[in-house]
């Protein structure tokens, strides 16, 4: 479904990806860990265009996204939910999960997908017309993910959904979003710095490290490789 | 009369003149706060582009001949309502050659060097505004004269025979217009999805490029509606008030009073900060000399940058 | 805006320097005056001599703004406050007191820069929009007042019984030459100010305003500076102007026409350059005259349509201005057959880390240099830094880490001034320096370097480096040594007349690193200096880190590379949420389950077979 190969991405003089090629096969869930500043969120700007590769190729469904602007990338179906959850905080509840309904399923399917959102997060029913930005980190997490489903899309991208938020939190996230996958048959792709949670849910991960993959396999093996933690602590 | 009423008609009169006034001032400074709050750039052009409508109703009305077909009085508005429509098309070729090649997702997020270069464009586009127009148009007065122009409607007497207060009827009408058209406005940009969605591009951009808006088309419609609506403010303005082609200048500073006072970024707060100057304005003439009348706007200004610079209705400007 | 292009190597060395860029500014001096005196010469047109008078007056408001804009980037659009004040100050004197303009033009400049003074003090306090916005509203506000007080048209009597006396002569190339005389004054204040102490610390306000507290310079006193000095400008020239015209007139000398065109003079001609002003006006004063004087009954308004375009076209084709534009088409054609050699060459790497001796921990008692103890800051409910507290001793490495969002970059800023901390206590070399600003701290010796680095591309890496030097010295000479001799430490003392545009990543960090060291800190605060190098680059920075160690610079350090964290630091200190969550040797801290946990998640070392 999502297949990038040998992707590079510069901040003027600064690498950031340096030829990282990774496939996500329709329907799966695959994890992409690895330590701060390893290129994780620059990985999915390239994806979502909001940065250009500098070489490589990323496909989506077969087709190149190089000449698909940003702003219509997630109407093929991909939902980027950012790193810091970026919320509109002068848009209510509400309408934050509207705008995630901006693509023509979304609007489709705007019924049906607000009464999941609300089920999943009950939270959010309650603060439906609450300003997003006076919201909690946790909640604003959950109407970040919840913009993401309204768009109803094929592929789900999750940029550290656990960033800043309190331990019990993270758990709560990490269920619904395997909640989300075994509902809505998604696929998935989650960027995560805590690898125990992130490999735990996944098929497949990569370690990404200095904007190379130094490590793939499935979770199992990854869990139990001291090699992941050589990637994140040095020794 | 005694003196006592003298005053009291005195306060109500100033007071209904800075009503009538700030309602057209918060229409224009309406527009400027669209652009800015969803763009975030200062347009040093607002004021012109306000001009370019008021020529614009004025060609409708006569020339084009609205005052011949519909009447002085109803021509009068319809122009300056028709001036929105056709400036909405100017803001967007505006945007869609110049502005967009400053501004954007892209300079949105750069500090400094970017506003930078979008205060001298601007500059540079109000300064070829402002001369076209007297090239143009020629340097004579003109205004939208119709009878109301010249009449008005007595409230009172409202203490027996005295305290009676005069309210122009071209005026009276501006501001009801205005009125309208800031809540159409308003409703738009809260209830449709069109109006969120550039809400959702001020926000955030990034964000907003996430859910597949297209933020620089967001832009653009900011822009054209922000033009389109100050230039229906001068319009109506045009109704009781001569102008030339370097009026623009008049009311940039106004407009830019009335936004950081309403807090730049909020809309409501752009109308509303433009009704505070309007008073402001008039009610100074009670205390101050009439030349006065805009150096107390000013201070006011100055007063609120310095002691509350989130303005008065404060969305902080820094994004989250 | 950067515009990278490869310099041919230029020698310059500290005051030599600025003696040279005035030498080579010397021929073009002398080549304009010779012009333009033969043109004054020449010209018998009034009119034709009347502009030729312009052009200086403008040119030298363009300057006065160039050294408050174009040097600090806090864009003033209301030059015409103080440009007005000066021609008030200058016709009142004359018409109320019969007091000469030979009096009056420095009487304005003093007016100028009192009105400098007053408004400066409240008004740098705002930031962007805010201070473009209100430095509009004065010269209006003004306007009204002047209007009010009856001042609308004022016009200088002529004084026949002793026109020299009073300015007034029948010869207007007298004129001409005054205004040269004065705009060659402002010229050489800014080419002065440009390469010393007070231009370079503008430069780093414009940059980065906290850097530059950071680096010790007080930002808002310099500020300050420059705009006493361009108002002084600015005004004896709107006195001067008044002279010329005659008449005074609210809206010739404070509408925003007058603004615009100070600001429109210095970035046609090229901003934060002295002599782009003098370009400006020398280009645009003359083809705007000439084109109101021959099509103006016929075209009213051609002036300022011109004006407007020119402006609109520069910002879109040479932001900077057309005088760097020239310049960078001329150096790209003279370094074109040289291609090859013009490329940077890279910095000698001192040594490759792996021959370095192996490095000794400082003993157990030295001397302590900075003490942190229950340090404490909250943003609204965000509790960011809590009840941290370390030690760090002299000449070690001590590394802070920790997971995303852990609180680091905001711990420096607490330990460095730019933010004030709540509560706690933070001891340097037994002084407390809890709660002082950013400038004060580093005066008392604590450097810092920044995530993102930005270097003036249009500068060498000298000049660069010497912005840091200034804390440590009084004058400039000892600064640009001082400058050397970081540049040495770092290993880049041969690429010290690079321009900075053409620099690599690398480079760049040493670049930082050096400026850093210019003030001779005891203590260096390094924000991610590895973050995105190559693995070679990386070795390179590490050999040059320890060297800076071993010379004696107590050295602490965020990073997130921790393969290179590792072999660097003696010892971490690891944040989690706000808190220090460990504290150790590296060998100790990556084993430790806490820290396993909050980098890895939960569990990990249930999971872990090691």
């Amino acid at each position: 479904m999502l297949e990038l190969d040998d992707v590079h991405v510069a901040y003027g003089g600064l690498k950031a990806l340096e030829g990282v090629s990774i496939k996500v096969g329709n329907g799966d869930f695959v994890s992409i860990i690895g330590p701060n500043g390893a290129g994780k969120t620059t990985l999915f700007k390239a994806i979502s265009g909001t940065v250009t590769p500098i070489a490589g190729r990323i496909r989506f469904d077969g087709q190149d996204l190089a000449g698909i602007a940003p702003s219509e990338r997630p109407h093929l179906g991909i939902a980027h939910v950012p790193e810091g959850r970026q919320v509109f905080p002068n848009l209510s509840v509400l309408e934050n999960l509207e705008m995630g309904a901006w693509t023509s399923h979304g609007r489709r399917d705007w019924a049906d997908n607000l009464d999941y959102i609300l089920g999943l997060f009950p939270v959010l029913a309650e603060r439906r017309d609450q300003f997003a930005g006076t919201l909690s980190g946790g909640e604003q997490q959950m109407v970040a993910i919840g913009r993401g489903l309204a768009s109803s899309p094929r592929l789900l991208m999750l940029d550290e959904p656990s960033m800043g938020l309190a331990p019990a939190i993270v758990d709560t996230i990490f269920e619904r979003i395997v909640e989300i996958r075994r509902d809505k048959k998604l696929t998935v792709l989650l960027v995560e710095q805590r690898a125990v949670e992130a490999l735990q849910s996944c098929d497949r991960g990569y370690v990404l490290e200095t904007g190379r993959v130094v490590l793939e396999g499935g979770h199992e093996e990854l869990l139990s490789d001291d090699r992941v933690r050589k990637a994140y602590l040095g020794i | 009369m005694s003196e006592f009423l003298i005053n009291v008609e005195n306060i109500l009169q100033a007071l209904s003149a800075g009503l009538l006034l700030g309602g057209i001032y918060g229409l224009m400074c309406v527009g400027l706060g669209i652009i800015f709050g969803v763009m975030r750039v200062i347009n040093f052009g607002q004021g012109d582009l306000m001009m370019v409508g008021m020529y614009c109703a004025f060609y409708l009305f006569g020339s084009l001949g609205l005052s011949s077909v519909l009447g002085a009085e109803v021509g009068a508005i319809v122009a300056a309502l028709l001036a929105g429509p056709i400036m909405y098309v100017f803001g967007l070729l505006l945007h869609r050659f110049l502005i967009s090649r400053v501004t954007g997702v892209r300079v949105a997020s750069l500090e400094g060097e970017g506003h930078y270069a979008q205060l001298i464009l601007t500059l540079g586009m109000a300064l070829i505004l402002a001369n076209g127009g007297l090239l143009l148009f020629g340097s004579t007065p003109v205004s939208i004269r119709s009878s109301l122009s010249s009449s008005a409607w007595e409230v009172g007497p409202l203490v027996g025979d005295y305290v009676s207060i005069f309210v122009n009827k071209a005026r009276g009408i501006a501001l009801i217009v205005s009125l309208a058209v800031a809540a159409g406005l308003f409703l738009f940009i809260t209830r449709s999805r069109l109006g969120k969605s550039l809400r959702a591009a001020a926000d955030n951009p990034e964000a907003a490029i996430y859910m597949g808006i297209d933020v620089d088309k967001a832009h653009r419609m900011a822009f054209g509606i922000g033009t389109a609506i100050t230039a229906v403010a001068g319009g109506l303005v045009a109704t009781y008030y001569p102008f030339q082609p370097y009026v623009g200048l008049e009311f940039v500073i106004v407009m830019y009073a009335g936004v950081v006072l309403g807090g730049l970024g909020s809309i409501i707060g752009a109308f509303w900060g433009g009704m505070i100057i309007g008073l402001v304005q008039q009610l100074a003439t009670l205390v101050l000399p009439t030349q006065l009348q805009n150096t107390a706007v000013f201070v006011v200004f100055l007063l609120v940058v310095f002691l509350r610079p989130q303005g008065l209705f404060g969305v902080n400007v820094t994004r989250a | 805006m950067q515009r990278n292009s490869e310099a041919p190597p230029v020698q310059t060395t500290s005051a030599e320097a600025r003696r040279k860029s005035i030498r080579a500014w010397l021929v073009p001096l002398v080549a304009f005056t010779l012009v333009y005196l033969a043109l004054v010469a020449m010209v018998r047109n009034q009119y034709y001599q009347l502009m030729l008078t312009l052009v200086p007056v403008w040119a030298t408001l363009g300057i006065s703004w160039n050294i408050l804009s174009g040097y600090s980037g806090l864009v003033s659009f209301g030059h015409a406050a103080f440009f007005g004040l000066g021609a008030y100050t200058l016709t009142i004197l004359f018409v109320n007191y019969g007091i000469t303009p030979w009096i009056g033009i420095p009487a304005a400049g003093a007016v100028g820069a009192l009105a400098g003074l007053i408004i400066g003090y409240p008004t740098f306090r705002l930031r962007g929009h805010y201070f473009a916005l209100s430095m509009l509203a004065y010269p209006l506000a003004l306007l009204y007042v002047f209007e009010w007080l009856g001042l609308q048209e004022v016009s200088l009597p002529m004084r026949r019984d002793a026109p020299a006396a009073f300015m007034q002569f029948s010869d207007n190339r007298i004129y001409t030459l005054i205004a040269l005389g004065m705009m060659f004054a402002a010229l050489l204040t800014s080419l002065r100010i440009e390469r010393s102490r007070f231009g370079m610390s503008l430069l780093a306000i414009k940059q980065n305003e906290i850097a530059a507290e950071a680096a010790g310079i007080n930002t808002f006193n310099w500020k300050l500076k420059a705009i006493v000095v361009s108002a002084l400008i600015a005004g004896a020239i709107g006195g001067f102007y008044a002279v010329v015209l005659l008449v005074v007139t609210p809206q010739t000398v404070f509408g925003m026409l007058t603004s615009a065109q100070a600001l429109i003079m210095a970035l046609f001609g090229g901003v934060g350059s002295a002599w782009g002003p003098v370009v400006g006006a020398a280009v645009l004063i003359p083809l705007t005259e000439i084109l109101h004087a021959e099509l103006g009954d016929k075209l009213p308004g051609i002036q300022g349509v011109v004006l407007g375009v020119a402006i609109i076209a520069i910002i879109l084709y040479a932001p900077e201005g057309i005088l760097w534009r020239v310049r960078d088409m001329l150096r790209a054609r003279r370094s074109a057959p040289s291609d090859g050699q013009a490329a940077p060459h890279a910095s000698a790497a001192p040594q490759a880390a792996a021959d370095l001796p192996p490095r000794h921990a400082p003993a157990a008692d030295a001397r302590v240099m900075l003490d942190v103890q229950g340090l404490s800051k909250s943003f609204g409910g965000l509790r960011a830094v809590q009840d941290v507290s370390f030690a760090v001793r002299e000449g070690e490495i001590l590394g802070i880490i920790g997971p995303n969002g852990a609180g680091k970059t905001t711990l420096f800023n607490l330990l460095n001034g730019i933010i004030k901390p709540d509560s706690g206590k933070v001891a340097f070399v037994g002084e407390s320096i809890f709660g002082l600003p950013a400038n004060a701290i580093c005066q008392r010796g604590i450097g810092r370097t920044f995530q993102v680095v930005r270097p003036f591309p249009r500068l060498t890496v000298l000049e660069n480096v010497v912005i840091g030097a200034f804390i440590a010295t009084d004058t400039d000479d000892d600064a640009y040594v001082l400058a050397r001799k970081a540049l040495a430490r770092v290993g880049m003392e041969d690429d010290a007349d690079l321009l900075a545009g053409g620099l690599t990543t690398k480079q760049l960090r040493l670049l930082e690193l050096a400026r850093a060291l210019a003030g001779n800190p005891k203590l260096l605060l390094l924000d991610e200096t590895l973050a995105g190098l190559g693995s070679d680059a990386v070795e390179d920075m590490l050999a040059v880190m320890r060297r800076i160690a071993a010379d004696g610079t107590t050295i602490v350090i965020i990073e997130h590379t921790m393969h290179a964290m590792v072999r660097l630091a003696d010892r971490f200190v690891v944040l989690d949420h706000g808190t220090v969550l460990a504290e150790g040797p590296p060998e100790a801290v990556t084993r430790d389950p806490n820290v396993i946990e909050a980098y890895l998640g939960k569990k990990w070392s249930a999971h872990a077979r090691a």
